[in-house]
């Protein structure tokens, strides 16, 4: 028998904020503002944090908020500032 | 866009609308983990506070903390070092690094108004007194609630990342963080670390049974042992734990933040320096 870690109802929230993930990465590739795009993989990694805390991996969380919503969104920012804003063809 | 892409977003619309829905109203679920574990977390469990047999325990609650710096302590010091090691490998290519642009430039009043907007100013002020709270509070829990040093150390840098945001760099250099104490403290981390680790292994000149990185003593080696103390009075310290703890924050936070004030070299500073 395979062990149970999840409820079902933490099933659905985990599929929920995985396909929050999903959407929000593939909005942020199709996206011409960088800017934007760099917000919209900001609210994915947010959405990856919801997941460890459904997987119970608070040590985890805590390594992963700083760095993917924090200090990885704003070096994106920061080297954006030095290019153009929008994606040219 | 194609006509199978707009199909496919919208299914996964659908399936987060229906997931969204079903989790509302399934409402307050209560979580209950699972019962079974495998045999290597069932010993880390039964062993990391295990007050009546000490012989392989880690004087601390939290399972994962003693596992990083106890039970797999070697592996946790050398990622230390590769992170201190990747810090002062990226610091060595910046040039400029000795700029301060708290001597050049406008004048004492001109600072207080620098930046963003006064409300963006003065919310900053008061977060960043919270998550430098909110950071010694994980890595001096660190041996007793989830988190840790690196975890404590990566959170305390977004302090002064959101004050060069919002504020200025100028701002995070009049707090003393200029590029050589960054690299003072975070050595000083570091050399932290290494004593800790290699204070066991100089207490066998002394004739006691000892390994490096040891925590508590152990029944294999000859007594009596070497222990770290895990209380001090009312306080319960874990033995190495709270100090590897503490350490970690020290040497992650300043190297982090290193980096930050390197980076955040304004350009317009940076072209100066450069015709001169």
């Amino acid at each position: 028998m395979i062990p149970q870690f999840v409820s079902p109802f933490l099933e659905l929230l985990l599929a929920f904020s995985l396909t929050l993930a999903l959407i929000l990465a593939y909005l942020a590739i199709v996206q011409r503002d960088l800017v934007k795009a760099a917000v919209l993989s900001a609210g994915q990694s947010l959405a990856y944090a919801f997941a460890y805390f459904i997987l119970a991996a608070p040590d985890i969380l805590f390594a992963y908020i700083p760095v993917a919503i924090g200090i990885y969104t704003i070096l994106l920012l920061y080297a954006i500032s030095k290019t153009e804003r929008f994606e040219e063809d | 866009m194609s006509g199978w892409l707009k199909a496919a977003s919208k299914a996964c619309a659908l399936v987060l609308l229906v997931a969204l829905t079903v989790a509302i109203l399934m409402g307050a679920t209560a979580y209950t983990p699972s019962l079974e574990l495998r045999p290597l977390a069932e010993f880390y469990l039964e062993s990391t506070l295990n007050v009546y047999d000490k012989s392989r325990w880690a004087a601390a609650p939290e399972a994962v903390t003693a596992m990083l710096w106890d039970y797999r302590g070697l592996d946790t010091v050398f990622e230390s070092t590769v992170f201190i090691l990747a810090v002062v490998g990226s610091a060595a290519l910046f040039r400029f690094s000795e700029a301060s642009l708290l001597s050049h430039g406008s004048k004492p009043g001109e600072r207080l108004e620098e930046g963003l907007s006064i409300i963006v100013r003065v919310v900053t002020r008061i977060v960043f007194a919270l998550i430098v709270a909110l950071s010694a509070a994980i890595a001096f829990h660190g041996h007793l609630t989830p988190g840790g040093g690196f975890q404590a150390g990566s959170i305390l840098s977004i302090a002064p990342l959101l004050a060069i945001a919002a504020l200025s760099r100028r701002f995070v250099e009049g707090l003393g963080l200029t590029k050589n104490s960054c690299r003072a403290l975070e050595a000083a981390g570091f050399l932290f670390i290494a004593s800790i680790s290699l204070l066991p292994l100089a207490t066998v000149l002394g004739g006691l049974g000892a390994c490096i990185i040891q925590n508590q003593q152990k029944p294999w080696l000859p007594p009596p042992g070497f222990s770290y103390p895990f209380e001090l009075g009312p306080i319960w310290t874990g033995g190495s734990l709270i100090l590897f703890n503490v350490a970690e924050y020290l040497a992650v936070s300043s190297g982090f933040t290193l980096l930050f004030i390197l980076l955040a070299l304004p350009e317009e500073f940076f072209r100066g320096l450069m015709r001169r």
